[in-house]
C-alpha cells in the first residue's frame, strides 16, 4: 500500500477535523470527494508530511512516518500541491520548479532534462523563462503541478488540481492524470464531482472527518436515485451517500 | 594529423551534403575550433525556429545548488534588507557623530539581533509564501532553515562588524559573536516553537541584556568586549548542540 493511514484524529481547539479516519491507497488515479469544510485539504497536508495527526498511524510507501530519516526518505518521493500557494517573484517558471527539483534532492544530473519535462507535461515550456508573476492564475497552478511531478513521485498529492484551468487545459490535464498513475498514487482533491467521474479508478468521499464511502465512481453513481438532486449520475451518487449519513 | 576543416567540407557540411560519419567528425572538431568555426560559410540556412527552448536550466552544479538553496528566500530579503538598511543608516550616524544623535546602545541593540531578525522571516507558514511546498521536501524544516540563514549571515555580518567599530563600543571583532550565538540560540529554539517565536524570545533576551547593562559603569560595552567572548562562545556551541541533535524534521504543526 503507498498510503495506510489508520484512525488518524487532528483536532483545532475544539473542532474535530479528522475523526478516526482510515484510508487505504495504491498506485492508481483516486479521487478525494467531500463538501467544505470535511477535512479533505487538512487529510492531504497530513498525506504531504506537514500536517501530523493527534493519534492514529501513518504509513507513506510502506514507512511508518516518525525519525526525520524515514521522513526524508519519502519527502523525496513525494508531490504535493496545495490548495494555494505563492511564489518567489524574483523566480522564472523554470527556476521555481528547478528549486523543488534541488529541495527533493533529485539526483542532479537528471534535474535539467527532469524539469523541461515536467514544464513540457504541463505545457508550460513556451512560458520557461517568464517570471511567475506573468502568468495567469491558470498558469501558475499548471507550473505547481510542474513542480509536484517533478521528481517523478510515487505519491502525488494535488489539492484541487484543476481550479483556474479552462475547459481545454481541464481535459489535458486528465491525460496527464492517467498518465501518471499507471506507476504512482495519485491523490487529487476536489469538489468538482465531474472531475473525478472521468480521471479517477476510485473515489473516496469525506464528511465531518470521516471517511463515509470508498468504491469506483460506477459505484457512487449507482447510489443516487432519480430523487437526489445532481446533474449528473454520479452527483446524485454524492448527495445521496451524503444525506445518508446526515440523516 | 591535418589539425583544421577543408573549405570544400565547410561548404558540403553546411548544405548537408556530408556523409554522416564525416559530418560527426567535422563538428567534433568545431565544437573545438574557433577558428573553423569562423570559416562556417555565411549563407547557412537559418536554424529552425520552432524548437522549445529546452534544456536551459542551468548544468547541475554543486555551486548551482548552493546559489539555489541560500538564494531562495526573497520574501525573507525585504526584512533583513531593511534591518541591514537600518543598521547602516545608524552605523553611519553614530561613526560620523559619535554619541550625539543616537546613543550607541541603539547599535548595540541593533546589530547583532539583524541575523535574528532574518531567520525569523526566512521560514514559516506567514512568512513564506512556498512554505507547504517547502516544508513537504526532503529540505524542510531545519536543514531550509539552516540554508537561508546562512543567506542572512552573510549579509548580516559584515554590517554588524562595521557597526562594532563605528561604535566604539568594545571590540569591533566581538561583535560578531553574539550575533552568532543569538542565530544559534533562535535555531535551537526553532526546532520547539518555529522560528518566528523563537527569534521574539531571544531578541527580548538580548534587549533585557542591552537595557540592563546600560545602567553598569561600562555602558553595555561589557557585551561585546573580549572578556566576554567565552561566554559568547560557550552559549554558542551549546545552541549548535541542541540544534545539530534535534529531529526538527518533524512536521510540524
Amino acid at each position: 500500500m503507498t498510503v495506510d493511514i489508520e484512525k488518524i484524529r487532528i483536532r483545532y481547539g475544539r473542532r474535530v477535523v479528522l475523526d478516526d479516519l482510515d484510508l487505504a491507497l495504491d498506485t492508481g488515479v483516486h479521487g478525494l470527494l467531500g463538501p467544505n469544510g470535511a477535512g479533505k485539504t487538512t487529510l492531504m497536508r497530513v498525506l504531504a508530511t506537514v500536517a501530523r495527526p493527534d493519534a492514529g498511524a501513518v504509513r507513506l510507501l510502506g514507512t511508518p512516518i516518525g525519525d526525520a530519516k524515514a521522513l526524508r526518505r519519502v519527502r523525496r518521493q513525494l508531490g504535493y500541491l496545495p490548495q494555494s500557494f505563492g511564489f518567489y517573484p524574483r523566480f522564472t517558471v523554470r527556476e521555481f520548479v528547478e528549486y523543488f527539483a534541488w529541495l527533493k534532492e533529485m539526483p542532479a544530473e537528471r534535474i535539467p532534462v527532469a524539469v523541461d519535462r515536467a514544464l513540457e507535461r504541463v505545457g508550460l515550456l513556451d512560458r520557461a523563462d517568464d517570471r511567475m508573476r506573468t502568468l495567469s492564475g491558470g498558469m501558475q497552478r499548471r507550473a505547481g503541478i510542474a513542480q509536484a511531478i517533478v521528481n517523478d513521485p510515487r505519491l502525488l498529492l494535488l489539492d484541487e488540481p484543476t481550479a483556474g484551468l479552462d475547459p481545454e487545459q481541464r481535459v489535458e490535464f486528465r491525460a496527464l492524470l492517467r498518465e501518471l498513475g499507471v506507476d504512482a498514487c495519485v491523490l487529487v482533491s476536489t469538489h468538482l464531482v465531474e472531475d473525478v467521474a472521468v480521471a479517477c479508478e476510485r473515489v473516496s468521499l469525506v464528511d465531518g472527518g470521516r471517511l463515509i464511502f470508498s468504491g469506483t465512481p460506477e459505484q457512487l453513481a449507482a447510489a443516487g436515485g432519480d430523487g437526489d438532486a445532481g446533474d449528473s449520475a454520479i452527483e446524485r451518487g454524492y448527495t445521496a451517500v451524503l444525506r445518508a449519513v446526515r440523516a | 594529423m591535418s589539425s583544421h576543416v577543408s573549405d570544400a567540407d565547410l561548404r558540403a557540411w553546411s548544405e548537408d551534403r556530408l556523409a554522416e560519419p564525416a559530418a560527426w567528425s567535422l563538428e567534433a572538431h568545431l565544437d573545438q575550433c574557433r577558428a573553423c568555426r569562423g570559416r562556417v560559410p555565411a549563407d547557412l540556412p537559418p536554424p529552425p525556429v520552432d524548437l522549445p527552448p529546452q534544456g536551459r536550466v542551468r548544468p547541475p552544479s554543486r555551486a548551482r545548488r548552493i546559489r539555489m538553496l541560500i538564494g531562495a528566500g526573497p520574501q525573507a530579503r525585504v526584512a533583513w534588507f531593511s534591518a541591514v538598511a537600518v543598521t547602516v543608516v545608524l552605523t553611519l550616524v553614530v561613526a560620523i557623530q559619535p554619541g550625539t544623535v543616537v546613543p550607541q546602545w541603539v547599535l548595540l541593540l541593533a546589530a547583532p539581533a539583524l541575523p535574528v531578525l532574518g531567520t525569523a522571516a526566512s521560514y514559516g507558514r506567514h512568512t513564506d509564501p512556498l512554505y507547504e511546498m517547502v516544508a513537504s521536501s526532503a529540505y524542510g524544516g531545519l536543514r531550509i532553515v539552516l540554508w537561508r540563514t546562512l543567506s542572512v549571515l552573510a549579509v548580516s555580518l559584515p554590517v554588524s562588524a562595521a557597526a562594532g567599530s563605528a561604535s566604539g563600543l568594545g571590540a569591533p571583532a566581538v561583535w560578531l559573536l553574539p550575533s552568532l550565538a543569538l542565530t544559534a540560540l533562535t535555531l535551537a529554539l526553532a526546532a520547539r516553537t518555529g522560528p518566528a517565536v523563537a527569534a521574539s524570545i531571544v531578541a527580548a533576551v538580548w534587549a533585557v541584556l542591552v537595557l540592563g547593562t546600560l545602567w553598569s559603569p561600562a555602558n553595555g560595552a561589557q557585551l561585546v568586549d573580549a572578556p566576554s567572548a567565552p561566554a559568547w562562545l560557550a552559549v554558542l556551541a551549546a545552541a549548535a548542540v541542541v540544534t545539530l541533535t534535534r529531529r526538527f524534521q518533524e512536521a510540524p504543526r
